[in-house]
């Protein structure tokens, strides 16, 4: 599974314009056609359900750069500072990956999720369900999820939620 | 013009000065070359052994093959008949086709050249041309010939379910076997061609040391010598299953001993699983006031075991009865074993969201990956086959991640009625029965949900998890629930006389009738 952080750095490089010993250019945002775009993130909601909130965020146009971009979006929190964090504070999104069969790779990290996150399901349930519908909602490609934790398959995140395999997303979880 | 032709010929100058001044290459180290046996010839190759380990010189290889090896970023791309494969030195798996190669180690890279295990070639040129790839070590020929495509791939996996090691070989054609006792080992001997999925496997159990393939052989090293084995095949698809433990073998076909009698298998509710959520340094979820979900739970489960089987007469088993770990997927595994007629994981809830509060019951969603769709299909189809009913009913136990399916409508009836309870009884608000793809419910071939009793990371509510007056009540509704669904299920089986209608209610919670001041004794947890 760590192909998803190889991968995801080769394409990341290659954004970055690092790889095939090509100069900096002074016009690297130009040339990944960077541009402002409205993304849909999704945090918890006074109902307990996920609701939706649109951000401005700079992008380049190639999904597989974007994706890593967004889901660290997702982690920064609501701009509603009355809405809680569903995540540690300590997670990080160490890599994204998206496959050409439309399963996105996000690969979690930090302290809490790798000592074992002390939660209940429901927050587990929002927490990984945040991702997949960020996820799948900004990227038409990403048709499933697949959350790994620290470069590796995890079993789930907080002890219930399944991660062995790829996520559909599920309007079960967000508010209508 | 002139100062720029004065500049290339300094430069032509300097350049020819580098190559006089620079070390003629080395002669090829006989140590640091292997042979390589392609359809087109041999052809030599750099090899390297770092950490006792020997890797093959990447674009080497493939460009003998007709290929390339390019670097990718931070990785490497290996081409071949328009098929691509990415890897990288900090992983050991390389992507090919939306598939992966997985190899014993991650790569290396010496001279910036990228130096793999064979093994890479044998998944990359598997998908790119037909061809195989294995290695002779001692004649040091990596030899590279057409893909055996009749030989039969072989998977294996190795699970443990109480001191009783599965091995299961599963096949994709049938091929004739048979299995050899060796001194610390057995040998599984396949007469035909087969492909192994790797040379050799450590792995964590307490009876299988490591497999190893040696040609059509599967060595199964044991960890003790007293260990033995039964071994029977499955169809559809074909499987060899060996069950190892220590101790003296018994003949084929005979049930494992259990740690506790086993009721006479009949219809109707007899053996019902408690698994308290959580456990040992899986804390689970923490209260403001400091009470851990694991103590919860388990307190509560032992009150519930001991009121279930007063009251239904029936054996209750826990899936942990102290402050142990129990993975996800031994606790369904343990109901399995046990045969048990229901299966009840409980918990408690967490949200960031402040006054959360109630309870809510869970049944399994399959949905939520559509993969799981394709293999429900696989199963179906295989299910429609030749075999029998044992091989049917272990076909189910394979597919862990299907075992619920056919249990759903009966899972979403149980939750339902656990629902009612905590609500009528507990007069705790309803958070409505819900379904999530819980890891602790996808093994279960039997009716199974999930509660969550009530929020502990509401002060209000955690206080009341603590005390004995709320947990008897919490374990009178659940008991109630399980004696509505059982009575219901056997009334519609036909073994039992339908109950009194008794309309829900939502009156006030009821106080609950007795304490159990001491579980019963469990066994097999």
């Amino acid at each position: 599974m760590r192909r998803a952080v190889v991968l995801s750095l080769a394409i990341l490089a290659i954004i970055g314009g690092g790889c095939k010993k090509k100069p900096l250019s002074a016009n690297l945002n130009a040339e990944n056609k960077v541009q402002v775009r409205p993304v849909t993130l999704f945090f918890e909601g006074p109902e307990m359900l996920l609701v939706r909130e649109t951000r401005n965020v700079a992008l380049p146009e190639n999904p597989a750069g974007a994706l890593s971009i967004v889901a660290r979006e997702l982690l920064k929190g609501s701009a509603n500072a009355g809405v809680p964090h569903i995540f540690p504070r300590d997670t990080v999104v160490r890599a994204t990956f998206l496959l050409p069969d439309g399963t996105a790779f996000v690969d979690l990290g930090g302290p809490t999720l790798a000592q074992g996150w002390g939660t209940g399901s429901h927050e587990e349930l929002m927490a990984v369900y945040s991702v997949v519908q960020t996820v799948t909602t900004n990227f038409p490609d990403a048709k499933r999820v697949r959350i790994l934790v620290n470069d590796e398959p995890a079993e789930t995140l907080a002890g219930h939620v399944n991660l062995s395999r790829a996520l559909l997303p599920s309007a079960t979880y967000v508010s209508r | 013009m002139t100062r720029s032709f004065s500049l290339l010929a300094i430069a032509f100058a300097s350049a020819l000065l580098l190559l006089a001044q620079a070390p003629t290459p080395a002669p090829p180290n006989p140590a640091n070359q292997a042979t390589l046996r392609a359809p087109n010839g041999d052809k030599s190759i750099t090899i390297a052994h770092q950490n006792g380990q020997i890797y093959f010189a990447a674009d080497e290889v493939v460009a003998a093959l007709g290929g390339s090896v390019t670097r990718d970023g931070n990785g490497f791309k290996a081409s071949l008949n328009n098929t691509v494969a990415a890897f990288g030195t900090d992983s050991r798996f390389g992507v090919v086709k939306d598939d992966l190669i997985e190899m014993p180690m991650a790569p290396v890279t010496i001279d910036n050249r990228p130096f793999v295990p064979w093994q890479f070639f044998q998944g990359f040129l598997m998908r790119s041309s037909a061809l195989d790839a294995t290695w002779d070590a001692a004649g040091k020929i990596l030899q590279i010939h057409p893909a055996q495509t009749t030989a039969a791939a072989v998977t294996v996996s190795v699970a443990n379910v109480q001191g009783i090691s599965k091995v299961v070989l599963t096949l994709t054609a049938p091929a004739d076997y048979n299995i050899v006792k060796e001194p610390g080992a057995y040998t599984v001997r396949f007469k035909t061609a087969i492909r192994a999925p790797y040379v050799e496997q450590a792995h964590d159990d307490p009876n299988v040391a490591k497999t190893s393939f040696i040609g059509n052989d599967l060595r199964i090293q044991l960890t003790a010598p007293d260990v033995v084995a039964d071994a029977y095949r499955l169809d559809n698809p074909f499987r060899v299953v060996l069950d190892l433990r220590k101790g003296a073998s018994v003949a084929p076909g005979t049930p494992q001993p259990l740690n506790s009698t086993r009721p006479v298998e009949s219809p109707g509710i007899h053996t019902i699983v408690i698994d308290p959520g959580h456990g040992g340094k899986e804390v689970g979820a923490i209260g403001p006031g400091g009470l851990m979900e694991k103590d919860a739970t388990l307190a509560l489960c032992q009150r519930l075991a001991a009121a279930l089987e007063a009251k239904l007469k029936t054996r209750v088993v826990l899936t942990r009865n102290d402050d142990s770990v129990v993975p996800l997927d031994q606790r369904t595994a343990i109901a399995n074993q046990y045969h048990a007629d229901l299966f009840l994981s409980i918990h408690m809830n967490a949200a960031i969201v402040k006054g959360a509060h109630g309870a809510e019951t869970y049944f399994l969603s399959l949905d939520a990956s559509d993969k799981l769709a394709e293999k429900a299909a696989e199963l179906e189809n295989a299910s429609k086959g030749p075999a029998g009913p044992a091989a049917s009913s272990d076909l189910k136990l394979m597919l862990w991640d299907l075992a619920q399916q056919e249990y759903l409508n009966e899972s979403s009836r149980l939750a339902q009625a656990v629902q009612e309870e905590m609500n009528r009884i507990t007069g705790i608000q309803s958070r409505g029965v819900k379904q999530a793809p819980f890891k602790v419910l996808v093994g279960a071939t039997m009716p199974a949900a999930l509660v969550e009793v009530a929020f502990i990371t509401n002060p209000d509510e955690e206080s009341k998890i603590k005390s004995d007056a709320f947990q008897e009540t919490v374990v009178d509704a659940l008991t109630t629930a399980v004696e509505r669904y059982k009575t219901d299920y056997e009334t519609r089986i036909g073994i039992a006389q339908p109950a009194p209608a008794v309309a829900p209610t939502t009156t006030a919670p009821t106080v609950p009738a007795t304490t159990t001041t001491k579980p019963a004794t469990r066994t097999g947890t």
